[in-house]
């Protein structure tokens, strides 16, 4: 099986500061890899290149195989790669269905905005996630929390993501909602999805992640299959770097 | 009862519009009384309309601009500048007015993409790029033309102005108004059949219907009004005036933009969180360009309208034109922080403070009252904003 996404000795730095240092990492398809690791350890910047946020300095991305320049968010959504921010991302004075089709609008024949058919399209995806979820049409600074990741969260599912990176999904969740996530994720995963989970929830890591890779200050301390590890073995790297003893990495699902 | 005000509450009907409306009504019939019956006489309305369309060309764009999260102080500087140079280009130097007009939009898109390449690429704040600009270009229009004032007598080119030849006639008038209306019918319809077939429930037919009859009544009266208007030493009537025209057209223009288009949503979205409008893949510093150049067309317009109706271009022209341009568009609801406002409010907005202006002269208020009344009503516009903001929870 080949790799959907290999990012190879990947370097980034904002002025002085070394965010990200000479970083490897993979995704398989159907995989989830959670990325952990305290704030600032790099792990959003990293998965912020990926998602062409940020330029990427030095390193190499390989998407299924072939080497890909990422650019902008656009060249990585043309990748197949989708991102939910743990800020959601979402324009706060527009609707549900506008945020839903951002920045990849569908347009009638005449170049306008095809504003009956995103409607629809969107009352399909968001029913998916959530039966209840009506007031698609009001301002999305209006709604829930929950139903804000749901807008987010269903950008992924309607463009088809092959390579799907969700920051904190959970944080601003309650338990409903975190097992809707959840079941979201095993699903997208038997479909082939592959998807990189930023979280620092230990629970939600265990559960739902098949490798966990762990970063401190800018550096990869290790990746391991979560079966492999325990919770006082994963803290010990996010916390003090170290990679637990007798245990061997694992760059490649099972 | 119960049942039409639930209707009308979760109905798309912006409220805070029709607030303005009735604020302008209200205001008007007060003039009206006050000054003995003139203010809403054809003669009056004629001039308001034709008087606010300079302005109210530029708040158009300036809704859009202040959405954006930018703002332009330099816009009257800046139609100052291009409105010399166009009367420049046709006294002293002799061009048609068709090269003179082009020339200015030339210049306008410069300088407009001059400051908002310094905002888009650089980053460099608006506020800042055009408060140098309202200095400099105020400074170019001197330089134009030596500081002296340059008559224009094309009567095609005056008539765009307005003034005594400047309206389309009766007829016209009406055939437009009828057009208009027609054109206000089809749209109620086929939005009503494109709803259906996407199976989603229209709005309800009542609602449609009084909103669509709402806005053909106030198009045919605005028709009868302008065409009620003689010039005493004209046979004909006036019709409705080329300014006021122009105004609607491009009115018309940016709100299809705003609701129809990639480009006004974009606008829209990096108003509402520019982060996130980076992170979707919308090409900001693009967008935030092509606003700035939309910004120098609509500036060329308006150099034009206002040098016609003056029959020339003068160093001062549009001389604190920002601060009114700016408060129509504040006054119609546009935030300040970015994110929201529409185009139809700008056009209350202008016509508000045109028609307090204008209903005070008529009582013979002083100068000096004036300003500072019209001060005050900015900022009872904003403090309304701001609570009905917080009223509706979006700050």
């Amino acid at each position: 099986m080949e790799a959907l996404v290999e990012l190879v000795d990947i370097h980034k730095s904002f002025g002085g500061v070394r965010a990200v240092e000479g970083v490897n990492l993979n995704l398989y398809p159907g995989e989830v890899v959670a990325v952990l690791g305290h704030n600032g350890a790099g792990k959003s910047t990293l998965m912020k290149m990926l998602a062409g946020a940020y330029p990427i300095d030095s390193g190499e991305t390989r998407i299924g195989g072939a080497k890909v320049h990422i650019r902008t968010p656009a060249e990585a959504q043309a990748h197949g790669i989708e991102t939910i921010y743990q800020t959601l991302a979402l324009a706060d004075n527009l609707d549900a269905v506008a945020n839903l089709f951002l920045g990849r609008e569908k347009l009638t024949p005449w170049r306008t905005l095809d504003d009956h058919f995103m409607e629809v399209q969107a009352r399909r995806v968001f029913s998916r996630l959530n039966k209840n979820f009506t007031n698609i049409r009001t301002p999305v600074r209006r709604l829930s929390g929950g139903q804000r990741q749901v807008v987010a969260i269903s950008r992924a599912i309607y463009f088809n993501a092959r390579i799907l990176v969700m920051d904190e999904p959970c944080a601003a969740l309650g338990p409903e909602e975190t097992r809707m996530v959840g079941d979201l994720v095993r699903q997208l995963k038997a479909e082939g999805v592959g998807i990189f989970l930023i979280s620092h929830d230990m629970p939600d890591v265990f559960a739902l992640s098949d490798r966990l890779a762990v970063m401190k200050n800018g550096r990869m301390v290790g990746t391991y299959r979560t079966a492999d590890v325990t919770e006082d073995e994963v803290l010990g790297m996010i916390i003090g770097g170290r990679q637990p003893p007798g245990k061997e990495q694992a760059f490649r699902p099972v | 009862m119960t049942g039409l005000l639930q209707g009308l509450r979760q109905s798309s009907v912006d409220w805070r519009l029709v607030l303005m409306g009735v604020v302008l009504a209200a205001m008007s019939v007060v003039f009206h009384v006050m000054s003995g019956g003139i203010f809403l006489g054809p003669e009056n309305l004629y001039n308001i309309a034709q008087q606010t369309a300079v302005v109210g060309i530029v708040s158009t764009v300036m809704v859009l601009v202040i959405v954006a999260r930018h703002i332009d102080l330099s816009v009257g500087s800046t139609m100052g500048f291009v409105g010399v140079l166009i009367a420049y280009l046709q006294y002293s130097a002799g061009w048609s007015w068709q090269a003179s007009c082009l020339a200015g939009l030339a210049v306008a898109l410069l300088v407009s993409v001059y400051q908002g390449g310094l905002t888009a690429v650089l980053g460099v704040p608006s506020f800042v790029v055009t408060l140098g600009g309202l200095m400099s270009f105020r400074g170019a229009a001197f330089l134009v033309a030596d500081g002296k004032t340059q008559p224009v007598s094309d009567d095609f080119f005056v008539n765009l102005g307005g003034g005594y030849d400047g309206a389309i006639g009766v007829g016209p008038s009406w055939v437009l108004g009828g057009v208009l209306s027609a054109l206000l019918v089809a749209r109620m319809v086929l939005r009503r059949r494109a709803r259906r077939q996407h199976a989603m429930e229209p709005e309800p037919l009542w609602l449609d219907a009084l909103l669509t009859g709402g806005a053909i009544a106030l198009v045919l009266g605005f028709v009868a009004v302008m065409s009620a208007y003689r010039i005493s030493s004209k046979t004909e009537a006036q019709g409705i005036p080329v300014p006021v025209l122009i105004w609607g057209v491009v009115a018309a223009g940016l709100s299809f933009l705003v609701h129809r288009t990639r480009f006004g949503r974009y606008v829209f979205a990096i108003g509402g969180n520019p982060d996130a409008a980076a992170l979707v893949g919308i090409p900001v510093r693009r967008v935030t360009l092509l606003l700035f150049a939309l910004l120098g067309v609509l500036i060329t317009v308006a150099a034009i309208v206002s040098v016609a109706r003056l029959n020339a271009g003068t160093n001062s022209l549009g001389s604190g034109m920002e601060l009114y341009v700016i408060a129509a568009a504040v006054i119609g609801g546009t935030a300040l922080s970015g994110g929201s406002g529409s185009i139809l409010g700008s056009v209350l907005g202008a016509l508000i403070m045109q028609s307090l202006d204008s209903g005070m002269l008529l009582l013979d208020v002083p100068i000096g009252k004036r300003m500072v009344i019209i001060g005050q009503v900015l900022i009872v516009a904003v403090v309304f904003d701001v609570l009905y903001r917080r009223y509706i929870q979006e700050s």
